[in-house]
């Protein structure tokens, strides 16, 4: 509860702070203002399940692990921004006002207990993505993203709105316990009126978190939004739309699991299916981690049809070693894509980082340790991500779906190994790359988490 | 037995119905003969000119958008307004009700106010107008001769 409130005063902070003649207090002042957030985080923590805002939004220590999650993220990519100082139209106190707000948004889909804090929360989320999407102006990719994205996610927000407002016709109530107690009742069981609700409420929440067949517009908005902003989406939003996903069906719909867990196990194999498919044929990078998120998307899927005791963990696992994954892959990627920039754009292609190693072995072992984790290869933490998900699936008996996971996950290693032996066997020469001493220390710093997580999992259990 | 959405679906029934009712009577009882002038799209009396679809100047766009801001927030004031002199409330508190809820209504106006006063700190709320161009000649009869002129034939 706490962040909220300070995240959107420090937000408004940040904005003025952009009036004064020097840009340079605008990167320290965010970094310190998330760190503060970050502290006050846990100011509630053990303190058990608490409620504000009158009920409306719920606080225990799984929804603050979350928030530390989106909150870490954030203060790594903000530090990777290094003020935005390359870009003379950039507008960082804009931007990082933006972000700060965007983060109030996912915190409060965090730890939601009322349907109308989602709804706001995820609209909060939402616009700061659009804008932030097209925050590159000249460049006619990032419009069209943000154009698309915009128009889109507005349908997608109101197809989840006509889920709400059945869900409040059919149950009467706009909190998950009112909804809850709903589900329990026999007449509950059998409503059609919130069957359908909770089809469309879905069907929202998947858009947003980009799981097939309602994908389509991630690849586009990844490819073309600033690479600093796809590595924001790819990792905060998707954390936090877990969760909110997490929190409605194992708070409100686990009565009715029998259900949804068919609809939700389809759009599992699918969106399997397609990210993984689809990354293989991809020759930019950056496209190919936009494919790579529609993937983890049905990963984490997995343990959410499965819905077990372990679900919360596994989910809570697999986004943090997620989020590390791909911060310290976008970090690595702008750096080359920046060195070897064509026409003046940056080259997100996979032969940018031909003979990356060579001069540059900290950035190729860096990539290469979050592309392990992505590929989950044992000794990270993306191996313990994927391993949690799929046993939670192992213990509900998803067998089928299993199998076709695993099928996926070696399709994977195909892609994600493209740009490591790009990297380390192929001829090319990138030039020695000067990295500032701040975003050396961030990716070091993300590739010794997903190490240590590799080495050690049963340390986050503790962490808990 | 009719339940709440079966209410909903009467309703949108007999909206339907009235509007075709009506218009349908309207179409029976008017005489029907049509002329351009008739015909032309209305804009206030102005004459038509031109296409509608151009592109307006984007500044329209930011006005707009702040006004639409303050609109708002005017929506939000009424229901706040109608509580805030509740006499109920006033008395379980002690009249603390009336503090607490200006307090709330301070913070959430301030908020805006900031929006705005960002607003124009950027220069938003300016509006550039068009430089008037002062139509200049280049003539060997200096200004002052003219002038000489004007003062000799002045009225009196």
């Amino acid at each position: 509860m706490y962040p909220i409130i300070l995240l959107s005063v420090l937000g408004i902070v940040v904005l003025f702070l952009g009036f004064m003649k020097s840009k340079n207090i605008l990167l320290p002042a965010t970094l310190l203002f998330l760190a503060l957030a970050l502290g006050s985080n846990f100011i509630d923590w053990n303190q058990g399940p608490l409620l504000y805002f009158y009920g409306m939004f719920s606080v225990t220590n799984l929804t603050l692990a979350f928030n530390a999650i989106v909150l870490i993220s954030a203060f790594l990519i903000v530090a990777m921004t290094r003020g935005f100082q390359d870009d003379e139209e950039a507008q960082p106190a804009e931007y990082y006002g933006i972000m700060l707000f965007s983060l109030v948004g996912a915190i409060m889909i965090i730890g939601y207990e009322h349907l109308i804090i989602f709804f706001v929360g995820i609209e909060i989320l939402s616009v700061a993505m659009y804008i932030l999407t097209g925050s590159d102006k000249r460049n006619l990719r990032s419009n069209e993203a943000s154009l698309k994205y915009f128009l889109m996610g507005a349908f997608a927000t109101g197809i989840m709105l006509f889920g709400i407002a059945l869900l409040y016709g059919a149950t009467g109530a706009f909190s998950l316990t009112g909804i809850r107690g709903f589900v329990s009742t026999a007449a509950g069981a059998q409503s059609y009126i919130l069957y359908a609700g909770l089809l469309l409420l879905l069907i929202g929440m998947l858009f947003k978190v980009s799981a097939a067949p309602f994908h389509f517009w991630t690849p586009d908005v990844y490819d073309g939004a600033p690479s600093i902003f796809t590595t924001f989406m790819s990792t905060i939003v998707k954390t936090a739309g877990f969760a909110a996903i997490f929190r409605l069906l194992s708070h409100s719909f686990a009565g009715i699991y029998d259900f949804w867990y068919i609809t939700l196990a389809v759009i599992t194999v699918l969106t399997l299916f397609v990210g993984n498919v689809v990354a293989v044929y991809q020759d930019s990078f950056k496209r190919m981690m936009a494919y790579s998120s529609i993937s983890h998307a049905g990963y984490l899927l997995i343990a959410l049809t499965a819905l077990t005791a372990q679900t919360e963990r596994s989910i809570l696992f697999y986004s943090m070693a997620y989020s590390v994954a791909t911060i310290s892959a976008f970090g690595v990627l702008m750096l080359i894509a920046k060195e070897k920039s064509l026409d003046g754009r940056p080259n997100e292609s996979y032969d940018a980082f031909n003979g990356l190693a060579k001069q540059n072995p900290l950035l190729a072992f860096v990539l290469t340790v979050s592309m392990l984790s992505l590929a989950g290869i044992p000794l990270t933490a993306g191996f313990w991500g994927k391993f949690f998900v799929f046993s939670s699936a192992a213990d509900r008996g998803l067998i089928w779906m299993l199998v076709v996971a695993v099928l996926m996950s070696a399709v994977g290693i195909y892609y994600y190994f493209r740009v490591v032996i790009a990297s380390y066997m192929k001829e090319g020469n990138t030039g020695k790359i000067r990295v500032a001493p701040f975003y050396q220390i961030v990716l070091v710093a993300a590739t010794v988490i997903t190490i240590l997580f590799g080495l050690a999992p049963g340390f986050f259990e503790q962490l808990l | 037995m009719l339940s709440d959405f079966g209410t909903i679906f009467l309703f949108i029934l007999a909206a339907v119905a009235l509007v075709s009712m009506m218009l349908g009577m309207a179409r029976l009882l008017r005489p029907n003969n049509p002329n351009e002038e008739k015909l032309s799209t209305y804009e206030s009396g102005e004459e038509p000119l031109g296409n509608a679809n151009v592109q307006f100047n984007v500044r329209f766009y930011v006005v707009a958008l702040i006004f639409v801001l303050f609109d708002v927030e005017l929506i939000f004031l009424f229901p706040w307004a109608v509580v805030f002199g509740n006499e109920d409330l006033i008395q379980q508190t002690n009249g603390q009700w009336g503090w607490f809820a200006l307090a709330e209504m301070t913070v959430f106006v301030g908020i805006l106010v900031l929006g705005l006063a960002y607003a124009w700190a950027k220069g938003y709320l300016d509006w550039v107008r068009p430089e008037p161009k002062t139509p200049h000649v280049d003539s060997p009869v200096p200004t002052s001769l003219y002038q000489q002129v004007n003062e000799k034939y002045k009225k009196s």
